[in-house]
């Protein structure tokens, strides 16, 4: 018998990005379009890519979600309907929305499903009851819930109930922070984070005994619940949301791949052996990150969930060095190269299931089939063809930094 | 227009009904932010208050997760009798005031709540028990105008006090001192940062989390005749931090205040404005004619394609080749060649297409069909 199991949400900052996450395997992806949401320097879906990236994922019994969660100045409000309108008639699932103007909005002109965002931080069951009577089908909690109060609130709201499992975190609760508008005059809550909660600070606690302390005291570690699905199944949660629209493709591949096979290896055995969690996780570090925390998943995160180093771009030993963008017996495999690599490194292969697949590069050439000691970035590279890799599949290396 | 602030102790009492003021906010500690009253010094508040004829507003602004909102709610029956308001920030406190209490209620819509359509739709879920609306001051003075004169209840203001900038429930000043902290103790500290031209960020933790301040504090003192003219029910002046004395010279608060002063978004709100800066405008038009993406350029040999629009790339296409930094280029295609370097007629959807090399094109590069070229 299979356990029933949530909804892998995985994010995509472009239509590549959607078909990379639903192809390693997110039952869903949240998606921005040029407006209305909150990562307004992210490349965002022009309405020709929503149209195509919501067939795509239609084809493959995969969601797509839009975020229109920015909180609307009336202005922005104006502006609204014909985009409500247009993702009606492409049947998008659901939308994102943390503002009651916008579930209005949404509300008088469709029937779209509505899901309140994490933005909005409903935190218990008054509110999620609240936001179901103003038409919300689904509440993404606010990222201070913890797994067994979130049970509680599915049950006693009776609404789909949503949860962060993976990814960076606003330290502040979301939509409480507005430390870019007053400073850089750039509106948080409308996509202007300016991020100045990684920054830096010197602190003057005004002990006599102490000089100024400095310290990263306002970033978070980053999230990531792998161990905490069994309580996320218990406890009936729907969705597990991946934070990360402006996150790589190696991101959203590696992130809907490890939680996805996770879920469906629990639906089918009822539990995890601890050989399979640590791979999974060892799987989970080879993507960029800050350092891991549980955060409030099972107690209220205290200390050690504050990440008190300065950002580096890149932390993990591994990195992407390419998307195939052709492959075929005939042509080989071409991969758009994001990293450099050489003639004889290891290179693998990530399938869209299943372990990694070492290759030698061994034989190396451009796009005019020339051979080739090192690629270089931005550029093109034809590898050997490999049975089964097809475009889409990532490609990473162990070794640099 | 009425006055309104907080009162921490008896003393402060005095001072509001020496101003004249009919109304006060006490902030309970275990409901209120920077509430420092217990339940005896509460309740002994209260009473003063109404001994004074002054109304209590009963202060609950606190986010709280599920297990402490269940536990802590319940507590708010022992303190209805003693108050005249019941005033709340997160939905939930809305909600279970509007079915678990028969309060006037007063809701802190001060985080986002920026469209007249939200702001109403609050409104009728709360129906005649709306006593009063407390807007963000991120509104600029037209805004505030038009949302008074729209909205059909009161409206409230910060016109004096401390911008709030952050709020999170974890402790972070705490782990930085090696002093043990005692319970509903509260830390303070002022920071700074090299990233940020801004010093001396007043910084507070306590029982409830950590907050940040902006450096200045918030002043709408000079505006008040235009307020009072908009019809603003309520001008809120928050004096917790420096004490409520300064209370008794409103005229000259300002001239006398230790702290830096700002007006905010008051006269205008261009919080948006920075945005096309964010993104590469050039790179986010893919509409219609859009072929696809140049990903690779090399030199005196060919440009590398990836084919994104259904109609493919036809070799009698002319092409409008978009450099990343705005150039543009107009090209008629001479030759065109698939993956398989054999030249070919067209080249489908998502597969690469080969065309000469145009000096200048770079890598994310965005190629468009030209003008009336689409359907050759
Ligand atoms: S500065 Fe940090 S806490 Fe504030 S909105 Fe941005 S990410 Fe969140």
């Amino acid at each position: 018998m299979t356990t029933a199991i949530p909804e892998i949400l995985a994010p995509a900052g472009s239509l590549d990005k959607l078909k990379v996450a639903i192809l390693y395997g997110a039952h869903a992806v949240y998606v921005g379009g040029q407006k209305f949401g909150l990562r307004t320097a992210a490349e965002n879906f022009t309405l020709d890519e929503l149209r195509e990236g919501v067939a795509f994922a239609h084809e493959r019994n995969a969601k797509v979600y839009v975020v229109l969660n920015s909180f609307l100045h009336d202005k922005d409000l104006e502006e609204l309907p014909d985009f409500v309108s247009f993702l009606d008639e492409i049947k998008v699932d659901a939308v994102i929305v943390s503002d009651l103007g916008v579930v209005k909005t949404v509300r008088q002109l469709s029937n779209i499903h509505i899901h309140i965002s994490t933005q909005a931080s409903t935190l218990n069951v008054e509110a999620a009851k609240l936001w179901k009577k103003m038409g919300a089908t689904r509440i993404v909690l606010g990222r201070e819930v913890s797994v067994k109060e979130a049970g509680k609130i599915k049950r006693e709201a009776d609404v789909e109930i949503e949860m962060f499992i993976h990814g960076s975190m606003c330290m502040a609760y979301s939509g409480h922070c507005v430390i870019s508008n007053f400073t850089q005059g750039r509106d948080s809550n409308r996509g202007g984070c300016a991020h100045s909660c990684r920054f830096e600070y010197s602190l003057d606690m005004g002990l006599d005994t102490e000089e100024k302390k400095k310290a990263f005291f306002m970033s978070s570690k980053d999230l990531e619940g792998l161990r905490v699905l069994p309580e996320f199944i218990n406890e009936g949660i729907d969705s597990l949301k991946i934070e990360g629209r402006m996150k790589s493709h190696l991101y959203a591949g590696t992130m809907s791949k490890i939680y996805s096979e996770a879920l469906e290896y629990y639906s089918q055995h009822g539990n995890f052996l601890s050989e399979n969690l640590l791979e999974w996780e060892a799987e989970l570090k080879k993507v960029s990150h800050r350092a891991y925390t549980e955060a409030s998943l099972v107690d209220k995160a205290g200390a050690d969930s504050i990440f008190n180093e300065r950002e580096v771009s890149n932390d993990s030993e591994w990195q992407m060095v390419g998307a195939v963008v052709e492959a075929s017996p005939k042509t080989g495999i071409i991969l758009e190269v994001r990293n450099a690599f050489n003639q004889g490194d290891e290179l693998e292969f990530i399938p869209f299931r299943g372990k990694a697949i070492k290759v030698q590069a061994n034989e190396i050439m451009d796009i005019a089939m020339r051979s080739v000691q090192r690629t270089r970035p931005s550029t093109l590279a034809r590898l050997p063809y490999v049975e089964g890799i097809g475009p889409y599949h990532l490609i990473r290396q162990k070794g640099r930094k | 227009m009425k006055y309104l602030t907080f009162a921490q102790n008896l003393h402060d009492l005095n001072l509001i009904k020496d101003q004249g003021m009919t109304e006060v906010i006490l902030g309970h500690r275990d409901f209120s932010r920077f509430g420092k009253l217990d339940d005896e010094n509460y309740l002994a508040l209260a009473t003063r208050a109404h001994e004074l004829g002054i109304k209590v507003t009963f202060e609950w602004d606190i986010l709280m997760t599920e297990n402490v909102f269940a536990s802590t709610s319940k507590k708010i029956n022992e303190f209805l009798e003693t108050m005249d308001s019941l005033r709340v920030q997160d939905p939930g406190a809305f909600e279970w005031s509007l079915k678990h209490t028969d309060k006037p209620l007063q809701f802190i819509a001060e985080n986002g709540n920026h469209n007249l359509l939200g702001l109403k739709g609050w409104i009728d879920y709360a129906g005649p028990r709306m006593e009063r609306i407390v807007l963000s001051i991120e509104l600029s003075k037209n805004v505030i105008a038009e949302y008074i004169k729209e909205l059909l209840v009161p409206c409230e203001i910060l016109g004096f006090g401390r911008i709030l900038l952050f709020y999170t429930p974890r402790n972070l000043l705490s782990p930085l001192t090696s002093e043990k902290v005692a319970l509903n103790q509260e830390l303070v500290a002022l920071g700074e940062s090299e990233e940020s031209p801004h010093k001396g960020f007043p910084i507070v933790e306590n029982t409830h989390g950590t907050f940040m301040f902006h450096i200045k504090e918030f002043c709408l003192l000079e505006y008040r005749d235009d307020l009072i003219k908009m019809g603003l029910d309520t001008f809120r002046i928050d004096l917790r931090w420096e004490g409520l004395s300064y209370l008794s010279d409103l005229n000259n608060l300002k001239e006398n205040y230790p702290k830096d002063l700002m007006r905010g978004f008051y006269l205008v709100n261009k919080t948006d404005v920075l945005f096309p800066k964010l993104k590469n405008s050039r790179l986010q038009k893919r509409e219609g004619d859009y072929v696809g993406e140049i990903l690779e350029a090399e030199k005196g040999q060919h440009l590398a394609i990836m084919v994104k629009n259904p109609k493919g790339l036809k070799k009698s296409n002319r092409l409008k080749i978009i450099h990343p930094k705005g150039e543009v280029f107009e090209v008629q295609i001479h030759w065109l060649k698939n993956t398989a370097l054999e030249e070919v007629e067209s080249v489908e959807m998502h597969k690469l297409a080969l065309i000469p090399f145009i000096n200048g094109v770079w890598v994310k590069s965005h190629v468009f069909y030209l003008d009336n070229e689409i359907d050759k």
